[in-house]
């Protein structure tokens, strides 16, 4: 019965895999199909899509202002998170607790609930720049998931060192900086991860903040698959399969993927 | 231990002129809390003084005030007659050793060691001969470039150490650096770490809640008590000649008679106790609730002369053996009362329920003030 | 990414140390005035705008929302949408989980991480790829004809099969992972002690594993029902119009018909559903027998 029982759970496990699989697997076919039509099985194979994706310009601007926001948001989100994780951490400030799930719970917030209300405090404080609005919504968005693995990298770092330091001659910031920073580092990549994928593949919030010349790649490509959805959609969601993975590779090498996502 | 303390060269003392470190009335508050209370400490150059005091007296936070890493509320720290109290932390070049030495385990032993060279900006070739130079003080030459989470308790220990004298600090701090460790390497790091801040001549402040640590390490102890420093002396001073009797109880073991003076002369006071009349020298009037207080090695079994000794009879309560010596304890009605009794030689008849005749010199007995509260 | 949200009680990493001031505590202002800004006061003042309209102070937007069949049978598709997706989630999730968190060594780590790369592929990727399987000539339809279940293809596009379907895919690991780490946790002699104390395997599952575990079902089902009942795109692309959500409702409000204030009615009553569960599940992983940490 027990022996059925753990047969059963993982006769699941080996279904649930497929199928999680099953649509990543099916745009990858279809980026590599020779025609144009997503009929199952493909007639032929062909790397035409690909080719074509030098054309597709409004794509790859997409894809280079959606690399752009979730980059910088990524980084600002490292620097002031860090800073208020910090003094969170070593009980600083009254109500840390408060404060800490203040800053994390963009995350607890429905998307499209985020993206109206920048949209109308934007008009309201009359903030027209597309770029500058993206980028700090996206700040707000890519908050929550560095407060979590560095104040959970925080809660196991011993500040004596960086008191060590400071003893040792060095300012009270360069102290973070040499001491406090490497010793992190994994919660930085983990967190920095999960942040730059959160802003590269949100939609929710930047719906309302997007204009037609400055689109986002979730926003353009879901576009384009409305309107005419054909196999140069697949490449290019191909390859950001293919970026995906290989950053997550770099980063299992740096920190282990385990520990990234226990934190 | 005592002979440990008492062994050491008589001029120790006076080679120190005093006023190297000062600290002067300072007071820190945390919220409502005082932790310390217009504390004031002055330690000779070279000298070693070491902080006892049971946890939460304050002796990090006095530690943390004298490095930097906390401003006094009042009061103010001076080292080399340098006024430091608004100077900050990293400027101060004070070395800290840390309670769990709080070695950089990113970096490896050598680099964890020229962490203040470079900061300092010394030349490469300077450093890595400085670095050399203090990995052989602490005899870890083969672990230069080991990771430090490879290293045992002790030999991280070793390595705080001399990433903290190797940058030639004016003053040197260790929290409890020992605590970590257990009993036999504690022992030998205490004697090793002293030789090698006696030949560099490093002004020392050794926190510790371990008395037996503090007698056979230091020049002076600082006994601290709620913030308050009870008693600073050589260990000789603070274990024979205790100025309190929460020193005398912190520091060793040792008996307590509660009692009411009765009279004195000559320098002498009269108290009844629970053990009958007892002699000790000291100035109280009569009435005053006093307590006497005796150290069990200065107890001997059987009478001793009247005029100089004071003899009681009790009933031995316990017998506890402890090989090279056997510890007896007597109580009487009130539990607060005890006498313990250090004995080399048991004598064959004594066992607990035993009446027995014990005695120790007049002059071996210490008188305080009753606590407050303590009513009898 | 999120594995599981009541993880966000990260404050007791904080020493609770009382509080004096601090000159270092300055470091903490920048991204605090920031998050006030940017995050804060635009929250706020959405809520403040479900109240108000061109004249003023009003409850139209509520009364329109809260007064009208039509969006009572939206905010009843958004909620039946997240409860069903819950379901699905946790029937086979929670024996997938199992599975993952009883299986050793490399395996472990192989099959954790192909749990855990789907959820790094960008949610429109995904549903594109389900959007192409659902056609009359996909994957779906091809197996089934091949397989002899049905004769010729049938249209699975926007119906609920493919709702379901796709909506499932993409937030099943959402309910994995917390349920996973809970269950990785959980000391397999326990079930060995109730067996050997006589018990089936019904009672030992419903008496001793399903009360441990309670704290990841209440974490993955959080997590599944408050990102479906406010999710967007895979809906919106797999039944688009027939299949109402408060989601689409709010898209539309501000993108389409240009009616802020019954976006912002709709985003305010979507904010109360979602710190409601919050609080509920927070609520319940603090009652004895769901405790956690
Ligand atoms: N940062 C702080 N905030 C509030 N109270 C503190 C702080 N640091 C220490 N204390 C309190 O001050 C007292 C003395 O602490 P400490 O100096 O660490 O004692 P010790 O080192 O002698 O054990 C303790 O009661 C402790 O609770
Ligand atoms: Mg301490």
């Amino acid at each position: 019965m027990a022996l059925f029982g753990s047969l059963f759970c993982r006769l699941v496990l080996g279904f649930v895999i497929v199928f999680l699989f099953l649509p990543i697997l099916i745009v990858l076919t279809v980026s590599f199909s020779s025609s144009a039509v997503f009929a199952f099985p493909p007639p032929g194979f062909s790397l035409r899509w690909y080719a074509s994706l030098a054309n597709a310009d409004s794509m790859l601007q997409a894809v280079w202002l959606s690399t752009q926001i979730a980059a910088l948001s990524t980084a600002i989100s490292l620097v002031l998170g860090t800073l208020c994780a910090i003094a969170i951490t070593r009980g600083m400030i009254p109500g840390a607790k408060v404060v800490a799930t203040f800053m994390a719970s963009p995350l607890m917030l429905p998307g499209l609930v985020l993206g109206i209300a920048f949209l109308q405090a934007a008009r309201d404080f009359g903030l027209r720049d597309t770029y500058s609005t993206l980028l700090i919504a996206h700040v707000v968005i890519t908050m929550p998931f560095i407060m979590r693995t560095v104040l959970a990298s925080l809660s196991l770092f011993d500040f004596a060192m960086v008191d060590a330091a400071r003893m040792l001659g060095r300012s009270y910031p360069a102290a973070l900086w040499t001491v406090l920073v490497p010793n992190i580092l994994p919660g930085f990549v983990s967190g920095g991860l999960f942040a730059f994928i959160a802003s590269f593949d949100n939609y929710p919030v930047s719906i309302f903040l997007v204009d037609v010349r400055t689109k986002t790649l979730p926003i353009q490509l879901l576009n384009q698959v409305e309107m005419s959805p054909d196999p140069t959609v697949a490449a290019i969601s191909a390859l950001l399969i293919l970026g995906t993975i290989a950053a997550l590779i770099v980063c299992d090498r740096l920190v282990g993927l385990k520990r990234m996502a226990s934190i | 231990m005592s002979q440990q303390a008492t062994a050491l060269p008589p001029e120790a003392e006076a080679q120190h002129e005093p006023g190297y470190l000062a600290v002067s009335n300072v007071t820190k508050r945390f919220g409502a809390a005082t932790v310390l209370d217009s504390l004031s400490l002055s330690v000779g150059r070279a000298e070693f003084v070491s902080l006892l005091g049971p946890s939460g007296c304050g002796k990090t936070t006095l530690l943390r005030l004298i490095a930097g890493l906390l401003a006094p509320d009042q009061g103010a720290i001076e080292v080399g007659g340098r006024d430091l109290t608004r100077v900050a932390a990293h400027r101060r070049n004070i070395g800290v050793v840390f309670q769990n030495y709080a070695l950089f385990p990113h970096l490896t032993v050598a680099e964890n060691i020229a962490y203040g060279l470079r900061a300092k900006g010394v030349p490469k070739a300077e450093q890595a001969k400085k670095v050399a130079d203090a990995l052989g003080l602490v005899r870890m030459e083969a672990f230069a470039d080991r990771a430090v989470t490879a290293l045992s308790g002790g030999q991280q220990q070793r390595i705080a150490v001399a990433r903290a004298v190797v940058v030639e600090p004016s003053l040197l701090l260790l929290d409890e650096p020992f605590s970590a460790l257990d009993r036999k390497l504690r022992e030998t790091m205490q004697i090793e770490l002293r030789h090698i801040l006696r030949d560099l001549g490093i002004t020392s402040i050794f926190v510790t809640h371990d008395q037996d640590e503090a007698l056979v390490m230091s020049d002076r102890i600082a006994v601290m008590n709620e913030g308050r420093i009870e008693h600073l002396g050589t260990p000789s001073e603070v274990y024979a000649r205790p100025k309190s009797l929460y020193t005398m109880e912190f520091v060793g073991q040792s008996s307590r008679i509660g009692g009411v003076v009765t009279g004195g002369r000559d320098g002498l006071v009269e108290i009844d106790t629970p053990f009958g009349l007892i002699r000790a020298p000291g100035h109280f009037l009569s009435g005053s609730k006093v307590v006497v207080g005796v150290r069990p090695e200065a107890i001997a079994a059987g009478e001793g002369p009247a005029g100089e000794y004071n003899t009681v009879r009790g009933t031995v309560a316990e017998v506890i053996y402890f090989g090279s010596r056997t510890l007896l304890h007597f109580r009487t009605a009130q539990d607060d009362d005890r006498l313990h009794v250090e004995l080399n030689r048991l004598p064959d008849t004594v066992s607990p329920g035993v009446e027995m005749t014990v005695r120790w010199r007049v002059d071996d007995s210490r008188v305080f003030p009753a606590p407050a509260g303590d009513d009898r | 990414m999120t594995l599981a949200r009541d993880d966000l009680a990260v404050a007791s990493t904080a020493k609770p140390a009382r509080w004096s001031f601090d000159a270092k505590a300055l470091i903490a202002a920048p991204g605090l005035i920031f998050m006030g800004l940017a995050f804060a006061v635009p929250v706020l003042m959405l809520i403040g705008d479900s109240f108000v309209d061109r004249d003023g102070l009003s409850l139209a937007g509520y009364r329109k929302v809260l007064g009208d069949p039509y969006y009572i049978g939206i905010i009843g598709n958004s909620l039946q949408l997240a409860c069903i997706t819950t379901a699905v989630c946790l029937a086979v999730g929670y024996p997938a989980a199992w599975a993952l968190a009883r299986i050793r060594g490399v395996w472990q780590v192989i099959l954790f991480a192909l749990i855990f790369l789907p959820l790094t592929v960008s949610i429109v990727v995904k549903t594109f790829g389900l959007t192409i399987m659902m056609r009359r000539d996909g994957i779906i339809n091809f197996l089934l004809v091949n397989l002899g279940f049905i004769e010729r293809p049938m249209r699975l596009v926007f119906t609920e099969f493919s709702l379901y379907f796709g909506m499932v895919n993409v937030f099943l690991p959402f309910m994995i992972l917390p349920l996973y780490s809970v269950m990785r946790m959980l000391d397999p002699r326990l079930l060995d002690a109730s067996a050997s104390l006589g018990a089936g395997p019904v009672h030992t599952f419903l008496r001793v594993t399903l009360p441990l575990t309670m704290p990841g079902v209440i974490a993955g089902g959080t997590l599944v029902f408050s990102i479906s009942v406010a999710a967007y795109v895979t809906p919106g692309l797999l039944v688009g119009d027939r299949f109402m959500t408060m989601s689409q409702v709010m898209a539309k409000a501000y993108l389409n018909i240009r009616d802020f204030q019954l976006g912002a009615s709709m985003a305010v009553i979507m904010l109360v559903i979602s710190a409601a569960l919050i609080l509920a599940s927070s609520y319940l992983v603090r009652t004895p027998g769901g405790e956690r940490r």
